[in-house]
Protein backbone atom coordinates (compact mmCIF):
# COMPACT_ATOMS: atom_id res chain seq x y z
CA UNK A 1 0.00 0.00 0.00
CA UNK A 2 2.53 2.01 0.94
CA UNK A 3 4.19 1.94 -2.32
CA UNK A 4 1.07 2.02 -4.24
CA UNK A 5 0.44 5.67 -2.30
CA UNK A 6 3.75 5.95 -3.04
CA UNK A 7 3.44 5.38 -6.65
CA UNK A 8 0.02 7.65 -6.62
CA UNK A 9 1.69 10.23 -5.52
CA UNK A 10 4.90 10.49 -7.14
CA UNK A 11 3.02 10.26 -10.95
CA UNK A 12 1.19 13.20 -10.28
CA UNK A 13 4.21 14.98 -8.95
CA UNK A 14 5.72 13.55 -12.26
CA UNK A 15 3.14 15.19 -14.69
CA UNK A 16 3.84 18.36 -13.17
CA UNK A 17 7.00 18.55 -13.21
CA UNK A 18 7.10 17.29 -16.61
CA UNK A 19 4.44 20.23 -17.62
CA UNK A 20 6.30 22.30 -15.16
CA UNK A 21 9.84 21.84 -17.46
CA UNK A 22 8.21 21.90 -20.53
CA UNK A 23 6.93 25.37 -20.08
CA UNK A 24 10.29 26.34 -18.68
CA UNK A 25 11.91 25.02 -21.97
CA UNK A 26 9.85 26.63 -23.97
CA UNK A 27 10.22 30.00 -21.85
CA UNK A 28 13.73 29.91 -22.53
CA UNK A 29 13.43 28.86 -25.89
CA UNK A 30 11.19 31.78 -26.65
CA UNK A 31 14.01 34.57 -24.63
CA UNK A 32 16.89 33.26 -26.02
CA UNK A 33 15.31 33.57 -29.38
CA UNK A 34 13.89 36.68 -28.44
CA UNK A 35 17.18 38.12 -26.84
CA UNK A 36 19.09 38.41 -29.99
CA UNK A 37 15.91 38.96 -32.31
CA UNK A 38 15.69 42.33 -30.41
CA UNK A 39 19.24 43.39 -30.14
CA UNK A 40 20.14 42.70 -33.91
CA UNK A 41 16.87 43.10 -35.67
CA UNK A 42 19.16 42.75 -38.94
CA UNK A 43 20.63 39.43 -37.96
CA UNK A 44 17.28 37.98 -38.21
CA UNK A 45 16.21 39.12 -40.83
CA UNK A 46 16.34 37.32 -44.42
CA UNK A 47 15.20 39.79 -46.40
CA UNK A 48 15.08 43.91 -47.00
CA UNK A 49 11.70 45.83 -48.19
CA UNK A 50 10.30 49.68 -48.33
CA UNK A 51 7.16 51.25 -48.87
CA UNK A 52 6.45 54.83 -48.75
CA UNK A 53 6.66 56.31 -45.52
CA UNK A 54 3.25 58.52 -44.69
CA UNK A 55 5.42 60.51 -41.87
CA UNK A 56 5.95 63.81 -42.99
CA UNK A 57 9.66 65.17 -42.40
CA UNK A 58 11.12 68.72 -41.89
CA UNK A 59 13.31 69.84 -44.88
CA UNK A 60 15.48 72.72 -44.18
CA UNK A 61 17.58 74.70 -46.45
CA UNK A 62 21.51 75.85 -45.11
CA UNK A 63 23.01 78.78 -46.81
CA UNK A 64 25.98 81.00 -46.28
CA UNK A 65 25.49 84.99 -45.55
CA UNK A 66 26.84 85.25 -49.23
CA UNK A 67 23.50 83.55 -50.23
CA UNK A 68 25.53 80.37 -51.54
CA UNK A 69 23.93 77.39 -50.35
CA UNK A 70 25.66 75.17 -48.17
CA UNK A 71 25.97 72.13 -50.65
CA UNK A 72 27.43 68.78 -49.44
CA UNK A 73 28.26 69.83 -45.92
CA UNK A 74 28.43 67.14 -42.70
CA UNK A 75 24.67 67.75 -41.08
CA UNK A 76 23.42 66.47 -37.82
CA UNK A 77 20.22 65.64 -36.30
CA UNK A 78 19.54 65.83 -32.49
CA UNK A 79 16.57 64.70 -30.94
CA UNK A 80 14.91 66.12 -28.16
CA UNK A 81 15.43 62.15 -26.35
CA UNK A 82 18.71 62.34 -27.09
CA UNK A 83 21.55 65.17 -26.95
CA UNK A 84 24.34 63.41 -27.67
CA UNK A 85 23.78 60.58 -30.45
CA UNK A 86 22.62 61.98 -33.55
CA UNK A 87 19.19 60.30 -34.08
CA UNK A 88 20.41 60.85 -38.10
CA UNK A 89 24.02 61.98 -39.65
CA UNK A 90 24.40 63.06 -43.05
CA UNK A 91 25.33 65.51 -45.81
CA UNK A 92 23.28 68.03 -46.72
CA UNK A 93 22.08 68.02 -50.85
CA UNK A 94 23.28 70.25 -54.13
CA UNK A 95 21.58 72.89 -53.02
CA UNK A 96 21.80 73.10 -49.42
CA UNK A 97 18.87 70.86 -48.74
CA UNK A 98 18.47 68.24 -45.60
CA UNK A 99 15.54 66.74 -44.59
CA UNK A 100 14.33 63.91 -41.72
CA UNK A 101 11.89 63.13 -40.37
CA UNK A 102 10.86 63.33 -36.34
CA UNK A 103 9.55 60.60 -34.45
CA UNK A 104 9.28 62.88 -31.43
CA UNK A 105 7.62 66.12 -30.13
CA UNK A 106 10.41 68.51 -28.28
CA UNK A 107 12.97 70.50 -29.70
CA UNK A 108 15.04 68.92 -32.56
CA UNK A 109 18.61 70.52 -33.51
CA UNK A 110 19.84 69.93 -36.86
CA UNK A 111 23.86 71.12 -36.81
CA UNK A 112 25.66 71.65 -40.64
CA UNK A 113 28.89 72.44 -40.52
CA UNK A 114 31.85 72.96 -43.25
CA UNK A 115 35.60 72.31 -42.98
CA UNK A 116 36.38 76.14 -42.98
CA UNK A 117 34.80 76.44 -39.65
CA UNK A 118 31.32 78.05 -40.50
CA UNK A 119 28.67 76.32 -38.46
CA UNK A 120 24.88 76.85 -38.81
CA UNK A 121 21.93 75.09 -36.22
CA UNK A 122 18.60 75.33 -36.64
CA UNK A 123 16.08 74.44 -33.89
CA UNK A 124 13.22 72.97 -34.83
CA UNK A 125 9.55 72.63 -32.18
CA UNK A 126 7.86 69.76 -33.07
CA UNK A 127 4.73 69.65 -31.90
CA UNK A 128 2.71 66.57 -30.94
CA UNK A 129 -0.52 66.98 -33.22
CA UNK A 130 2.73 67.05 -36.10
CA UNK A 131 3.58 63.89 -35.19
CA UNK A 132 -0.21 62.53 -34.62
CA UNK A 133 -1.52 63.81 -37.27
CA UNK A 134 0.94 64.31 -40.02
CA UNK A 135 -1.36 62.20 -42.20
CA UNK A 136 -4.51 63.84 -41.49
CA UNK A 137 -2.54 67.26 -42.16
CA UNK A 138 -1.83 66.52 -45.54
CA UNK A 139 -5.13 65.68 -46.37
CA UNK A 140 -6.21 68.83 -44.94
CA UNK A 141 -3.83 71.14 -46.07
CA UNK A 142 -4.35 69.09 -49.68
CA UNK A 143 -7.88 70.02 -49.23
CA UNK A 144 -7.15 73.95 -48.20
CA UNK A 145 -8.65 73.63 -44.50
CA UNK A 146 -5.50 73.77 -42.87
CA UNK A 147 -2.19 74.86 -42.46
CA UNK A 148 0.58 72.60 -42.43
CA UNK A 149 2.69 74.88 -40.65
CA UNK A 150 2.30 72.56 -36.67
CA UNK A 151 6.48 73.59 -36.66
CA UNK A 152 7.57 76.47 -35.29
CA UNK A 153 10.98 76.92 -36.68
CA UNK A 154 13.44 79.26 -34.88
CA UNK A 155 16.83 79.75 -36.83
CA UNK A 156 19.33 81.70 -35.73
CA UNK A 157 18.58 83.46 -38.80
CA UNK A 158 21.40 85.92 -40.77
CA UNK A 159 19.41 89.26 -41.66
CA UNK A 160 18.94 90.21 -45.15
CA UNK A 161 17.66 92.85 -47.68
CA UNK A 162 16.64 96.38 -45.84
CA UNK A 163 17.03 94.75 -42.29
CA UNK A 164 20.80 94.25 -43.74
CA UNK A 165 21.49 97.47 -44.71
CA UNK A 166 19.79 99.11 -41.48
CA UNK A 167 21.62 97.15 -39.44
CA UNK A 168 25.41 97.86 -41.57
CA UNK A 169 24.22 101.70 -41.35
CA UNK A 170 23.68 101.44 -37.48
CA UNK A 171 27.07 99.01 -37.54
CA UNK A 172 28.65 102.38 -38.83
CA UNK A 173 26.91 104.67 -36.89
CA UNK A 174 28.02 103.01 -33.60
CA UNK A 175 31.55 102.66 -34.91
CA UNK A 176 32.01 106.30 -35.72
CA UNK A 177 30.58 107.14 -32.35
CA UNK A 178 32.99 104.29 -30.00
CA UNK A 179 35.29 106.44 -32.08
CA UNK A 180 33.87 109.99 -30.75
CA UNK A 181 33.84 108.65 -27.28
CA UNK A 182 37.44 107.86 -26.76
CA UNK A 183 38.70 110.66 -28.86
CA UNK A 184 36.61 113.21 -26.68
CA UNK A 185 38.09 111.01 -23.43
CA UNK A 186 41.77 111.12 -24.71
CA UNK A 187 41.15 114.56 -25.06
CA UNK A 188 40.03 115.15 -21.87
CA UNK A 189 43.27 113.04 -20.18
CA UNK A 190 45.37 114.93 -22.59
CA UNK A 191 44.05 118.29 -21.16
CA UNK A 192 43.88 117.36 -17.36
CA UNK A 193 47.77 116.31 -17.77
CA UNK B 1 36.75 83.53 -42.65
CA UNK B 2 35.04 84.07 -39.70
CA UNK B 3 35.08 80.58 -37.02
CA UNK B 4 31.66 79.74 -35.82
CA UNK B 5 30.76 79.16 -32.44
CA UNK B 6 31.32 75.26 -31.53
CA UNK B 7 34.51 74.08 -33.46
CA UNK B 8 36.96 75.51 -30.95
CA UNK B 9 38.60 73.82 -28.03
CA UNK B 10 38.06 75.61 -24.65
CA UNK B 11 41.70 76.05 -24.40
CA UNK B 12 42.12 77.69 -28.12
CA UNK B 13 39.58 79.52 -27.54
CA UNK B 14 41.38 80.83 -24.53
CA UNK B 15 44.10 81.68 -26.15
CA UNK B 16 42.58 83.91 -28.62
CA UNK B 17 41.09 86.23 -26.08
CA UNK B 18 44.19 86.84 -24.55
CA UNK B 19 46.19 87.48 -27.75
CA UNK B 20 43.41 89.52 -28.84
CA UNK B 21 43.51 91.16 -25.16
CA UNK B 22 47.36 92.02 -26.02
CA UNK B 23 46.97 93.15 -29.39
CA UNK B 24 44.18 95.72 -28.76
CA UNK B 25 45.91 96.76 -25.32
CA UNK B 26 49.09 97.43 -27.18
CA UNK B 27 47.32 98.69 -30.13
CA UNK B 28 45.06 101.47 -27.58
CA UNK B 29 47.83 102.90 -25.96
CA UNK B 30 49.90 103.33 -29.52
CA UNK B 31 46.73 104.93 -30.46
CA UNK B 32 47.10 108.74 -31.80
CA UNK B 33 44.08 110.57 -31.03
CA UNK B 34 44.38 112.37 -33.97
CA UNK B 35 44.18 108.93 -35.82
CA UNK B 36 40.65 107.85 -34.22
CA UNK B 37 38.98 109.13 -37.23
CA UNK B 38 41.22 106.95 -39.52
CA UNK B 39 40.84 103.92 -37.04
CA UNK B 40 36.65 104.51 -37.31
CA UNK B 41 36.94 104.73 -41.22
CA UNK B 42 38.94 101.55 -41.73
CA UNK B 43 37.16 99.48 -38.42
CA UNK B 44 33.43 100.86 -40.65
CA UNK B 45 35.46 99.33 -44.10
CA UNK B 46 36.39 96.49 -42.61
CA UNK B 47 32.77 95.80 -41.20
CA UNK B 48 31.12 96.63 -44.48
CA UNK B 49 33.49 94.89 -46.77
CA UNK B 50 31.93 91.13 -45.67
CA UNK B 51 28.75 92.24 -47.31
CA UNK B 52 30.03 92.90 -50.74
CA UNK B 53 30.57 89.56 -52.32
CA UNK B 54 33.01 89.31 -54.89
CA UNK B 55 32.52 86.30 -57.41
CA UNK B 56 35.91 84.38 -58.08
CA UNK B 57 35.47 81.20 -59.84
CA UNK B 58 32.44 78.65 -59.31
CA UNK B 59 32.58 80.65 -55.46
CA UNK B 60 32.32 84.08 -54.03
CA UNK B 61 33.80 85.25 -50.98
CA UNK B 62 34.01 89.38 -49.45
CA UNK B 63 36.98 91.30 -49.39
CA UNK B 64 38.73 91.54 -46.02
CA UNK B 65 40.98 94.63 -46.70
CA UNK B 66 43.52 93.22 -43.78
CA UNK B 67 46.20 94.51 -45.62
CA UNK B 68 45.65 98.50 -46.33
CA UNK B 69 44.34 98.09 -42.87
CA UNK B 70 47.49 96.71 -41.01
CA UNK B 71 49.38 98.94 -43.51
CA UNK B 72 47.60 102.50 -42.25
CA UNK B 73 47.34 101.67 -38.62
CA UNK B 74 49.77 99.70 -37.56
CA UNK B 75 48.90 98.08 -34.10
CA UNK B 76 45.63 100.41 -33.92
CA UNK B 77 44.46 97.78 -36.38
CA UNK B 78 43.58 95.88 -33.32
CA UNK B 79 40.75 97.53 -31.62
CA UNK B 80 39.57 98.49 -35.21
CA UNK B 81 39.32 94.23 -35.86
CA UNK B 82 38.22 93.57 -32.57
CA UNK B 83 34.98 96.31 -32.73
CA UNK B 84 34.36 95.45 -36.33
CA UNK B 85 33.81 91.81 -35.35
CA UNK B 86 31.63 92.70 -32.48
CA UNK B 87 29.23 94.59 -34.08
CA UNK B 88 29.49 91.85 -37.26
CA UNK B 89 28.50 89.34 -34.38
CA UNK B 90 26.25 91.10 -32.80
CA UNK B 91 24.23 92.86 -35.39
CA UNK B 92 24.72 90.87 -38.47
CA UNK B 93 25.02 86.52 -36.29
CA UNK B 94 28.49 86.20 -38.04
CA UNK B 95 31.29 84.11 -35.83
CA UNK B 96 30.29 84.40 -32.05
CA UNK B 97 31.18 85.84 -28.81
CA UNK B 98 33.36 82.95 -27.49
CA UNK B 99 35.20 82.67 -30.51
CA UNK B 100 35.14 86.54 -31.28
CA UNK B 101 39.04 86.36 -29.54
CA UNK B 102 40.19 84.04 -32.03
CA UNK B 103 38.59 85.62 -35.12
CA UNK B 104 40.68 88.95 -34.03
CA UNK B 105 43.71 87.62 -33.60
CA UNK B 106 43.12 85.83 -37.01
CA UNK B 107 42.06 88.73 -39.05
CA UNK B 108 44.48 91.59 -36.73
CA UNK B 109 47.77 89.72 -36.86
CA UNK B 110 48.46 89.90 -40.34
CA UNK B 111 47.80 93.27 -40.83
CA UNK B 112 50.17 93.83 -38.02
CA UNK B 113 52.48 91.20 -39.32
CA UNK B 114 52.75 92.67 -43.05
CA UNK B 115 52.31 96.41 -41.35
CA UNK B 116 55.92 95.54 -39.69
CA UNK B 117 57.43 93.91 -42.06
CA UNK B 118 56.38 96.11 -45.07
CA UNK B 119 54.93 99.51 -43.94
CA UNK B 120 58.70 101.34 -44.95
CA UNK B 121 58.83 100.11 -48.16
CA UNK B 122 55.74 100.48 -49.40
CA UNK B 123 55.64 104.08 -47.95
CA UNK B 124 58.59 104.64 -50.66
CA UNK B 125 56.35 103.70 -52.87
CA UNK B 126 57.76 100.15 -54.03
CA UNK B 127 54.79 98.04 -55.67
CA UNK B 128 55.64 94.72 -55.56
CA UNK B 129 55.64 95.09 -51.55
CA UNK B 130 52.26 96.28 -51.77
CA UNK B 131 51.22 93.35 -53.39
CA UNK B 132 53.29 90.94 -51.25
CA UNK B 133 51.71 92.76 -48.55
CA UNK B 134 48.12 92.32 -49.63
CA UNK B 135 48.62 88.73 -50.81
CA UNK B 136 50.91 88.10 -47.29
CA UNK B 137 47.69 89.01 -44.84
CA UNK B 138 45.66 86.50 -46.76
CA UNK B 139 47.07 83.76 -46.58
CA UNK B 140 48.13 84.26 -43.21
CA UNK B 141 45.01 84.75 -42.00
CA UNK B 142 43.90 81.41 -43.57
CA UNK B 143 46.90 79.77 -41.97
CA UNK B 144 45.40 81.51 -38.81
CA UNK B 145 41.99 79.99 -39.27
CA UNK B 146 43.44 76.62 -40.19
CA UNK B 147 45.99 76.71 -37.27
CA UNK B 148 43.14 77.41 -34.81
CA UNK B 149 41.10 74.39 -35.93
CA UNK B 150 43.54 71.67 -36.10
CA UNK B 151 44.65 72.64 -32.87
CA UNK B 152 41.18 72.12 -31.57
CA UNK B 153 40.08 69.12 -33.64
CA UNK B 154 43.45 67.02 -35.35
CA UNK B 155 41.10 65.72 -37.61
CA UNK B 156 40.46 69.32 -38.88
CA UNK B 157 44.43 69.47 -40.52
CA UNK B 158 43.54 68.01 -43.39
CA UNK B 159 40.43 70.87 -43.58
CA UNK B 160 43.34 73.12 -42.39
CA UNK B 161 45.23 72.70 -45.87
CA UNK B 162 41.90 73.07 -47.61
CA UNK B 163 41.17 76.36 -46.20
CA UNK B 164 44.69 77.76 -47.15
CA UNK B 165 44.57 76.56 -50.80
CA UNK B 166 41.34 77.84 -51.21
CA UNK B 167 42.28 81.56 -49.96
CA UNK B 168 44.62 81.77 -52.65
CA UNK B 169 42.46 83.35 -55.41
CA UNK B 170 41.45 85.85 -52.90
CA UNK B 171 44.76 86.64 -51.83
CA UNK B 172 45.83 87.38 -55.19
CA UNK B 173 42.56 89.63 -54.99
CA UNK B 174 43.71 91.25 -52.38
CA UNK B 175 47.37 91.46 -53.47
CA UNK B 176 46.06 93.32 -56.58
CA UNK B 177 43.61 95.63 -54.20
CA UNK B 178 46.38 96.53 -51.57
CA UNK B 179 48.55 97.51 -54.71
CA UNK B 180 46.10 99.89 -56.59
CA UNK B 181 45.09 101.37 -52.88
CA UNK B 182 48.66 101.86 -52.11
CA UNK B 183 49.57 103.38 -55.28
CA UNK B 184 46.29 106.02 -54.54
CA UNK B 185 46.93 106.61 -51.26
CA UNK B 186 50.46 107.87 -52.11
CA UNK B 187 49.59 110.16 -54.70
CA UNK B 188 45.91 111.41 -52.88
CA UNK B 189 47.22 111.38 -48.74
CA UNK B 190 50.95 110.55 -48.30
CA UNK B 191 50.78 111.21 -44.79
CA UNK B 192 48.37 108.66 -44.41
CA UNK B 193 50.74 105.81 -44.81
CA UNK B 194 53.00 106.41 -42.18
Amino acid sequence: MKNNERKKISSPLGVAGAVFGLIIGLAMELISAAGPFVESKAAWAHGTGYRQSDKKPISLEFSYSTGEAMSYREAKVFSPRDEKFAFQSGRTDEDGRFAFTPNAAGQWRVVVKDEEGHLAEAKIQVAREFLDDSEKAAEKVAAGSATANTTIIEKTAIPGGMDLVLRSVLGVSLLFNIAAFTSLARRRKGGGS
Amino acid sequence: MHISEGFLSPQVLAAGWVAAGVGTAIGLKKLDPDKIVRVAVFSSVFFLASLINVPIGPSSTHLSLLAPMGLVLGWSVFPAVLVALLLQTVLLQFGGLLVLGVNTVNMALPGLIVYLLFSSRVRRGNAASSFAAGFLAIMLGALGVGTALSLSDPEMAGAAKVVFAAHLPLALVEGAVTFFMAGFLKKAAPDILN
